[in-house]
Parts: structure tokens; sequence; C-alpha cells
């Protein structure tokens, strides 16, 4: 352009657009100006996209994360006592603390079986069949490694600081991996390899800085050494500690020794964070979170790996139907099964002979938390029940019985005549009636009664992901006697229960009914009205004063506040036609039991008023839509203006109006503050039984637990949120789906 | 005889034109009732919020603690003690508005510019519902949004110390939020209303595509844009459940000359109740009727109740007035 200038020379205008360079300057100048203004209406929309994306993102990051729970009962422990007992209740089941008493009793019956630490089978293994577990027959390379499922590696920790000031320990840890293996299999667990005892051995060497060659070791003599060692942890290494005392004692060691049986958690806690214990014992390896404790606190863990428990599960060698069982085989034998063919028709049919250690032992311990499922809601409901039974005091016992009861053909707490008295009686249980509890309202039960989980501190998902190591340090230095979860908000047993003013045991059951009658109702008595008031304003009404009159109202009506309506409903519903609202007019409710007018009913009401512009000004759209010519056909064949509308307008426009409904019932399920105007339930945790019944929504559940300061409140009202949002996508997803069925017929 | 019968034989019976169009049909007639009765609930409606409102505030006006100077320039509400100033909560809804309208109006013209004259039909059919998503969702959610992310956000801006807990900018900024959808369809709709030879024509004198929307199709749909705005404002001072949860539970009782103006009274970050908020807090209460506590949120609710009717009704004769018909 500028070139082609040269060619003419234009006169410089005096008005109007400039020429030549100045042109095209301008011209560009234009065009970035049009750029920056694209750019920041993209911007604008994306302003939008980001709002939704963060509102998700908290909702999420607030419904799932790691929450540090304190149990009043140790659910893990309450089954494993549970199982146990089942296992020791069977009057074929011989129990015995002495091993080789158990040996013996298996050796000489083809028909019996059990389980004892692995080194007491060696010892009697001419007479025994070693059975494989899942596929696996233990050996030393599989016990040593954990492949075994019946194998665990126990350990002792210490740190070379800790070593190099305490003459006690370091001696005490030389001795052990010096000896361990002249006692291990006497203590009843396996022995290591010599290449893992040398390499524990080489570790010590480091801590002490002797540069000697590998395999050579540099045992100290005890005699005389003295001073003070303390030792925590478990209590399957404990046995062991114990005997390498005693043997160190009786070679001369005089130091002044504490050896604490509490736990291998425990333990390295009393060594990482207190830094109170110098060795800690272990039937688990450290993990990542305790050696950041330990680190913190200055001290760096160093492992001796010192023996494996393994437990043989064992038969007589006279038998001659067993090599090898699975984990499921093995939980009907120890438990419920009375003869061999019960677990497999193909076995014989005599009676399963059980030896088993006693409890004391840890070795039971071991094995039910190994091979039975160790999750409360993974037992059946008898279980269960025994559980409760086990924890409860009689009276409550009673009284939770008498609510509801736990069979159908057996009763717990009561006996059969007493039961028989209460329900002949003038006031009977309601037990008498209702069917038996189901497995969740037992679970819950034993929640709130046995187990009483106490959330102490929780996260949000975002750090539980990324963050999770430091959360684990943080939670055993602040809550030590609570274990970490990661806990998804939104479950099951949170559908399931009612409202709980303890977080960890509230639910929505309460609120969704709430929400599914109140909307039930709303829909009801809106549908029809509003679809008559659009097919009156489109189809019969005349341009006159009071049908403009009508139109203009109902738009204004749908611009008013909801809380409005929710002042309308309780002047009106609530208070001036209580009689009708609380169900008193109907004799349906006694009186004394009534909601004062603050019931379903009047909510619904309120919501149907609230919802009807809505309903009307997508009804009248939709009836507009239909061509007159359909109505002319109509007419033109005789039909009455109501039979034309009833059997061509109607049905062509339906996709339409049901379409504006379902909306329009998704604000109404949405819709808060009317419904906490009009009187919803602040606190309520029975199922809504009927239109006169109190009520709460889901959310007005949200509203009151979002206003709770309590952090565990603030998850359960994301939590809700996310069932609020999946109810609302799948009223709207009915909504395309009707309307494209539709659609599609019409067509 | 065969032959005879083939012919058809004459009416005897016969329908005259005044018997067919007089025939009294009752159940047309009971049907047109109701559903003539259907369309009057609505105005039943509105007399019924206007009496009950009414009703109650004239109660609570004629109690002897409460004059009417008082209530609307006092400067402190606290019914209980007597205190009867509506001014700090007015005040905390018109800064909630006027925050959202910050928020809103901008980002929603903006929007709706980019939807009518930028965006491909493509584009369109996703981020129109994308739009819709976020007006669905119900208000409590992003009361909870407010509280839970807003907050946060702004605390971490402008330091904990600054930023209550519960304050005014995170309700007023989410409140925008909400209205974003609203301004951005019902302006959208008054652009796209604009025919499209006024476009060609800019076009066809040289106008950028930008130059063409900011000084031919906005000036054109201005009225519809303006009534847009209208309704947005009024749906703004309306809304109730972001206030209650983010905004404060109490109300920002002031005195002019004692606290600072900047520093306290208009201060965003300081916790604020509105009107709705109030309302909410009080009636979610064991309220027994015919208190004063009953009788002062029915004449809070006809105050907002008035200011939105007065707000839609503007943006009724704005639509209808200003707006420009094209053939």
């Amino acid at each position: 352009m500028s070139d082609e200038s040269t060619t003419y020379i234009a006169p410089e205008p005096k008005f109007g657009y400039p020429a030549g360079p100045k042109l095209d300057q301008q011209i560009k100048a234009r065009h970035r100006r049009g750029q920056f203004w694209y750019v920041l209406l993209g911007a604008s929309l994306i302003v939008s996209i980001l709002a939704l994306i963060a509102l998700l993102y908290t909702i999420v990051n607030d419904a799932f994360g790691l929450a540090a729970v304190e149990y009043k009962n140790d659910p893990t422990r309450l089954v494993v006592e549970q199982q146990e007992k089942v296992m020791l209740a069977d009057r074929d089941t011989v129990s015995s603390e002495d091993d080789r008493e158990l040996a013996a009793g298996i050796m000489n019956d083809p028909y019996a079986i059990g389980f004892f630490g692995y080194a007491y089978y060696q010892q009697s293994s001419d007479n025994l069949t070693l059975l494989a577990v899942d596929g696996i027959t233990p050996d030393a390379g599989n016990v040593e490694d954990g492949t075994y499922p019946l194998a665990r590696p126990l350990f002792l920790y210490s740190d070379a600081r800790v070593l190099e000031n305490n003459q006690a320990a370091n001696v005490f840890i030389n001795y052990y991996l010096t000896h361990v293996n002249e006692e291990i299999s006497d203590v009843g667990y396996f022995p290591l390899s010599a290449g893992r005892i040398s390499q524990a051995q080489q570790t010590w060497k480091q801590a002490n800085a002797l540069d000697l060659p590998a395999g050579q070791w540099a045992a100290i003599n005890p005699d005389g050494v003295g001073g003070s060692l303390s030792i925590a942890g478990s209590s399957t290494v404990y046995p062991l500690t114990q005997r390498m005392l005693e043997r160190i004692k009786a070679d001369g060691f005089v130091g002044d020794t504490s050896d604490e049986s509490v736990g291998s958690t425990a333990g390295y806690r009393a060594f990482c964070v207190d830094g109170a214990a110098d060795i800690a014992a272990g039937s688990r390896p450290m993990n990542q979170n305790e050696f950041a404790s330990c680190r913190k606190i200055g001290r760096l863990p160093l492992e001796f790996a010192v023996g494996t428990d393994a437990l043989a599960i064992v038969v007589s060698a006279q038998n001659d139907f067993l090599t090898a069982v699975t984990a499921d085989e093995l939980r009907l034998i120890f438990t419920t099964a009375q003869k061999w063919s019960d677990v497999n028709p193909n076995w014989p049919d005599q009676p399963i002979k059980r030896f088993i250690p006693g409890t004391d032992s840890g070795t039971l311990d071991f094995f039910v938390e190994t091979v039975f499922p160790i999750a409360l809601d993974e037992l059946p409901q008898p279980t269960l029940v025994s559980i409760l039974a086990d924890n409860v005091s009689p009276g409550l016992g009673r009284r939770m019985e008498s609510e509801q009861r736990f069979f159908a053909d057996q009763l717990v707490f009561f006996s059969q005549e007493q039961w028989a008295e209460a329900c002949d009686g003038a006031t009977p249980y309601a037990g008498c009636t209702l069917p038996p509890r189901a497995k969740d309202s037992v679970l819950q039960l034993l929640n709130e009664n046995v187990t009483e989980p106490n959330i102490v501190a929780v996260w949000k998902l975002v750090p539980s992901l990324l963050n999770r190591a430091a959360i684990e340090q943080e939670a055993l230095e602040k809550y030590p006697a609570a274990s970490l979860q990661f806990t998804s908000w939104v479950s099951t047993a949170f559908l399931r229960s009612p409202q709980s003013s303890t977080p960890e045991l509230a639910g929505v059951r309460t609120a969704v009914l709430g929400s599914l009658w109140v909307v039930a109702f709303t829909a009801l008595v809106s549908f029809p009205l509003g679809v008559g008031a659009a097919i009156y304003l489109e189809e019969y009404a005349t341009d006159n004063r009071l049908n403009r009159l009508i139109q203009t109202n109902i738009s204004n009506l749908a611009g008013v506040p909801s809380i409005i309506y929710g002042m309308l409903g309780l002047a009106v519903f609530v208070r001036a036609l209580e009689v009708i609202t609380s169900g008193t007019a109907f004799g349906a409710v006694a009186a004394g039991a009534t909601a004062n007018g603050r019931t379903i009913l009047s909510a619904s009401l309120t919501l149907a008023l609230l919802i009807l512009p809505i309903i009307i000004i997508s009804g009248q759209e939709a009836l507009r839509s239909v061509p007159n010519s359909l109505r002319q056909g109509g007419m033109a064949l005789g039909a009455t203006q109501w039979q034309t509308i009833w059997s061509h307008v109607l049905p062509s426009a339906l996709p339409g109006i049901l379409t504006g409904t379902i909306l329009s019932i998704s604000r109404a399920l949405g819709e808060t503050a009317p419904l906490v105007v009009v009187g919803a339930s602040t606190f309520i945790t029975t199922d809504p039984t009927g239109p006169f019944a109190k009520f709460t929504t889901l959310p007005v559940q949200i509203y009151q637990w979002t206003s709770r300061p309590q952090p565990e409140f603030q998850n359960l009202a994301a939590a809700a949120i996310v069932v609020l949002l999946i109810l609302l996508l799948s009223l709207n997803a009915t909504a395309v789906l009707l309307r494209n069925r539709y659609a599609r017929r019409a067509a | 005889m065969a032959t005879q019968s083939s012919v058809p034989p004459i009416a005897t019976e016969t329908f005259s034109a005044e018997s067919l169009t007089k025939r009294p049909r009752i159940g047309e007639a009971l049907i047109q009732v109701f559903l003539f009765s259907c369309g009057i609930i609505s105005i039943f409606t509105t007399i019924g919020i206007v009496i009950v409102l009414a009703e109650e505030a004239i109660k609570f006006f004629a109690l002897p603690q409460v004059t009417l100077l008082e209530y609307f320039t006092g400067t402190k509400w606290q019914p209980a003690i007597g205190y009867f100033g509506v001014l700090p909560l007015v005040l905390a809804t018109i800064m909630i508005s006027g925050i959202g309208m910050v928020v809103a109006l901008p980002i929603g013209l903006l929007t709706a510019i980019y939807l009518s004259e930028y965006a491909s039909p493509r584009a369109r059919n996703i981020l129109k519902p994308l739009l819709e998503v976020l007006a669905g969702i119900p208000t409590v959610v992003y009361g909870y949004f407010a509280l839970q992310f807003m907050t946060p956000v702004l605390r971490s801006i402008f330091g904990v110390q600054q930023v209550q807990i519960f304050n005014v900018a995170s309700a007023g900024i989410v409140v925008g939020i909400l209205i974003i959808p609203l301004v951005t369809s019902l302006s959208e709709d008054a652009l796209s209303a604009v025919p499209r030879s006024l476009r060609e024509a800019a076009y066809a004198l040289g106008g950028t595509k930008w130059e063409t929307a900011r000084q031919i199709v906005l000036p054109a749909g201005l009225s519809g844009v303006t009534a847009a705005f209208v309704v947005a404002i009024s749906r703004a001072v309306g809304e109730t459940m972001i206030v209650a949860i983010a905004a404060g539970s109490g109300p920002r009782n002031f005195e002019i000359g004692k606290d600072s103006l900047f520093g306290f009274i208009f201060n965003p970050f300081v916790a604020g109740e509105t009107m709705t908020g109030h309302m909410v807090r009080i009636s979610g209460g064991d309220l027994s009727y015919n208190s004063v506590e009953y009788l002062s949120i029915f004449s809070i609710g006809l105050l907002l109740f008035v200011m939105t009717l007065i707000l839609n009704l503007i943006a009724r004769r704005i639509v209808t007035k200003y707006r420009e018909v094209y053939e």
C-alpha cells in the first residue's frame, strides 16, 4: 500500500480518514484494538469456567481426605477377639500354649489340623505334613522374603549415636546378632539365613566404625558390661528378646534392663518420637513417616533383622487327602465347618479336629489377623451381633432388641418367655412387629456403643495425596492414639445413616428422604396448576386488562426473592392454615405429636408457589411453539376447543412442558432459604413418614453443617453437596432423556 | 326392496345451525373455569405476599418502641434491646450487591458479546450449557464455596489480620459469580435480537468486528442489556444463602462520627449481615409468633419485596419503552 502511494500523490484530506502511511497505521491500530478486546472477551468467559472448576475442586477437596480417628474400642481388636472366641468355642478344638502338645495331638489323628510356629514343625517333620497355603509351601526362602502368606519379619531398630553413647545397648545388639539363631527356633520363630544375619552384622559394624571384611564378625564378651538399657516394641519379638536377655545375663551382663511389650507401633513411637527407648522391636518394617519422626529428633534408625515369624499349617502324616489349602478353606476349617466334607465335598465325612495355640501367645492373633477379614463391615451379621452382645451391658442390649430385634428366629438379650410376655402385654415393644435389623443397623449400633470412633483431625484431599508423609508424621506426634484413615465422606453409610451430632456417624438419609417427599408433593401441586395456567393464558385468554395483569404479574412473581415466599409460607401455611397443614383436621396426626404446621405439606405448598411462575412461563413457551395449523385441523374436524387442546396441542407441547417442569423441580430441590423460614427442623433423626411429618431437606442440612465451626462438619457438608449435585444431575438428565424420547415419537 | 334400500333415507332429524352453536357444554365450561382459576392463583399469590408482609409490618410499626424515623435513619439493629435502625442491614445488602455487580456486569456483558458476536455455533453449543450448569447449582453450594474457597483466597491475598472469616467481600464476589450466567444469557438475548443487517452495514463501511460490536450492536441492544443489569441487581439484593453462610451473622451496627468510615462502616473485609441473611438467621431459630423479632423480619421482608419489585418494574419499563424495534 505504502509503495503504491508514491506513484500518485493524494492531497492530505482535511476531514475524514487519513491517507498514506497514516491510514496504514490507523488500520493496524484498529486491528490491535480489536485483538485486545477479543482477548479480553475470551478471558471473561474463562473466568466463569475457572469459577466452576474452583467450585468443584473445593467440594471434592473436602469430600475426601485423611482423617485421624480415635476409637474407644479398637475395631480390629474386637474382630480378632471375636474370631478367636469362635475358634476356641468348638468342642473339637484343642487349645494349648505348649506347641509340642499341639504337634503331638495332630500326629496321631488323621483328621486333625492345626498351626504353630514353623520351628515346631521342623522338630517333628517326620510325623507331620506341612500344608501349602494359597499354593505356597513354606520354606526358608519364601518365609524370609514374605511371599508365604503367614510370615512376617522381626526387627530391632536403634541409632548409631545411641549405640555410641550406650554401651549396654551396643553390646546387647552385638550379642543378639551373635546368638539369635541358636535360640530362635526354640522360641518358635524361623531363623534367618546366614546372609541376612551377616547383613545385620554389617550394619552393626558400620555403626561402630569397625572396618572388618564382610563375613568377619566381632563378637563382644558381655561379661561385666553394665549400664541402663531400655527396649520397647512388638509383643512378637518380646519372647525372643527376653530369651536373649536371660542368656546375656547368664553370660555376666550386669546392666539394668527394661523390656516392654507394647506393640510395634508404640515401640517405634517410643524410639522415634519420645526418644525414651534405646532399642525398638518390631514385627513390621518401620515406615517412611516413622523414619521422618526419628530424623526430627536427631535419630537415624538402623535396621537389624533378627528372624522371621512364620506359622506352619500342619496335618498328620497319616492324613491322605490334604496337601494344600486356600485361605478361604482355612477360614471355614477353623470356624464354622464341623466335618471335612463341609469344606470340600471331596474330603472325608469325618469331624475336623482342631489344634490351635492359646490366646496368650500372640500366634493366634497373628493367624486371625492374617487369615480373617479384620474390618467390621466385612463380617457377617451374626458375628457383628455377637460382638455387640459381648461389649454392651445386658440392659442396653435389651433396649436395642426391644426397639428392633436382631434375628427373626432367635433372641439375643431376652429369653423367649420374657419376649413373649412383653409382646402379649399392653405395651408391646416396637421390635415385636418390626422386621429384624439389617446389617447396617447392627454396624451402626456397634459404632455408637462399642467402637465409638472420634475424629480428632481431618485433612483435605489434595494435601492428603501430595503430602501424605508429612501428615502421617503430624498425626503420629499430635494424636498418638489415633489411626490415620483415608476417608471418603460420601459413602453408603453416609447415605444410609440419619443425622447425628457426631460427625463420623452422621448421614443424609433423613435429609434425602425429606427432600424427595417435599419435591414430590411440590411437583404434584405445581404441575397441574402451572400447566393449567399456561393453557389458559395461551389458548383461552383474550387480550383484556385482567389477562394482561395476570401475565405481567407472573413475570413479576418470577423475580420475587425466594425468601419472600418463605415469609408467605410461614404466615399462611404454617400459621393461618395450621389445622390443615399439621394434619389435625384430618385426624391424621395424634394431638401433641404435631409439628405445628412446620410440615412437609407446608414446605411443598410454599415451594409450589415459588416454582409456579417458572412452570407457567416455560409451559407457555412450549404451547406457543405448537403450530397453529394443528389447532385449526382439530377445530375443522368439529372438535371442541378443549378436545383440540387435549388431543392435539398438549401432546406436541408435552416435551417442552415436561422439560420446563423438571428444570423448575430441580430448582425446588436446591432451594434453601424459604424452607428455613417455613421451619425445616434443625435436628431430626427419624425418617419422614408422610405429608404431616416434620422434615429437613438436603440443602437445609448442608446449610446447617456449613454453619458449624468444627472442620469435620465442612467435610460432611461437602459430601452432602456431592449427593445433592448427583440428584440434580440425574433429574436434569431425566429431563433431557424425556425430551429426546418424546421428540422422536413426535417426529 | 333392494334397490330402494340402497338409497339413504332422507334424514328426518335435522340439526339447525342454532342448536349446534348454543348447545351448552358443561364439561368445557368447567375446564375453562379450572384453567382460569389456575391463572388467577398467581394474582392471589401476589396479593397474599403483599397482605402478609404489610399486615405483620404494620403490627411491627404499631409497636410503641418502633418509630418509622428511627427505622430508616437509625444505625443500630438490635431488636432485643430496642434498637430498630434498618440501615446496617440495608448497607450490607447494598455493599454485597455492589461488589457482586462489579464482578458480574463486566464479565457477564463481555461473555455475552463474545457468545453473540464472536463464538462459532459449535463453541456456543459447548459454552452455553456450561454457563447453564453454573446457573443450575443451588445457592447453598455457592455459600459453601464462598466460605471454603473465596474467604481463604482473600485472606491469603490481603492478610489474615485484615480479612475476617465472615466478610462482605467474599460473599459479594460469589454473589457476582452466581449472577454472571443471568447477566450473560439476558444480555446475549438482547444482542442476538439486533438484526443482521445492521452488522452487515457496519462491515460494509469497513468496521472491524469489535467496532461493529461496540458501536453498532451494543447501542442497538442497550435497552435489553440495561434491563439485564437491573434484573441482576434485583437478584443480588434478594440472594440469601450465600450471604447467610459467608457474610456473617450479626448486623454491622455503627455510629456515625465514632466509627471510621472506610475502616469499619464500608470495610468489605468485615462481617456484615444483610437483610436476607438476617431474616434467615432469625427465622431459623425457634420463633414465637407476634414477638418483636417475628414482626421485625416481616418489616424487612416488606422492604426487600418493595426494593426488588421496583427494580423489576424498572427493568420491564426499560425493555418496553426504550426497545428499538427493527422490522
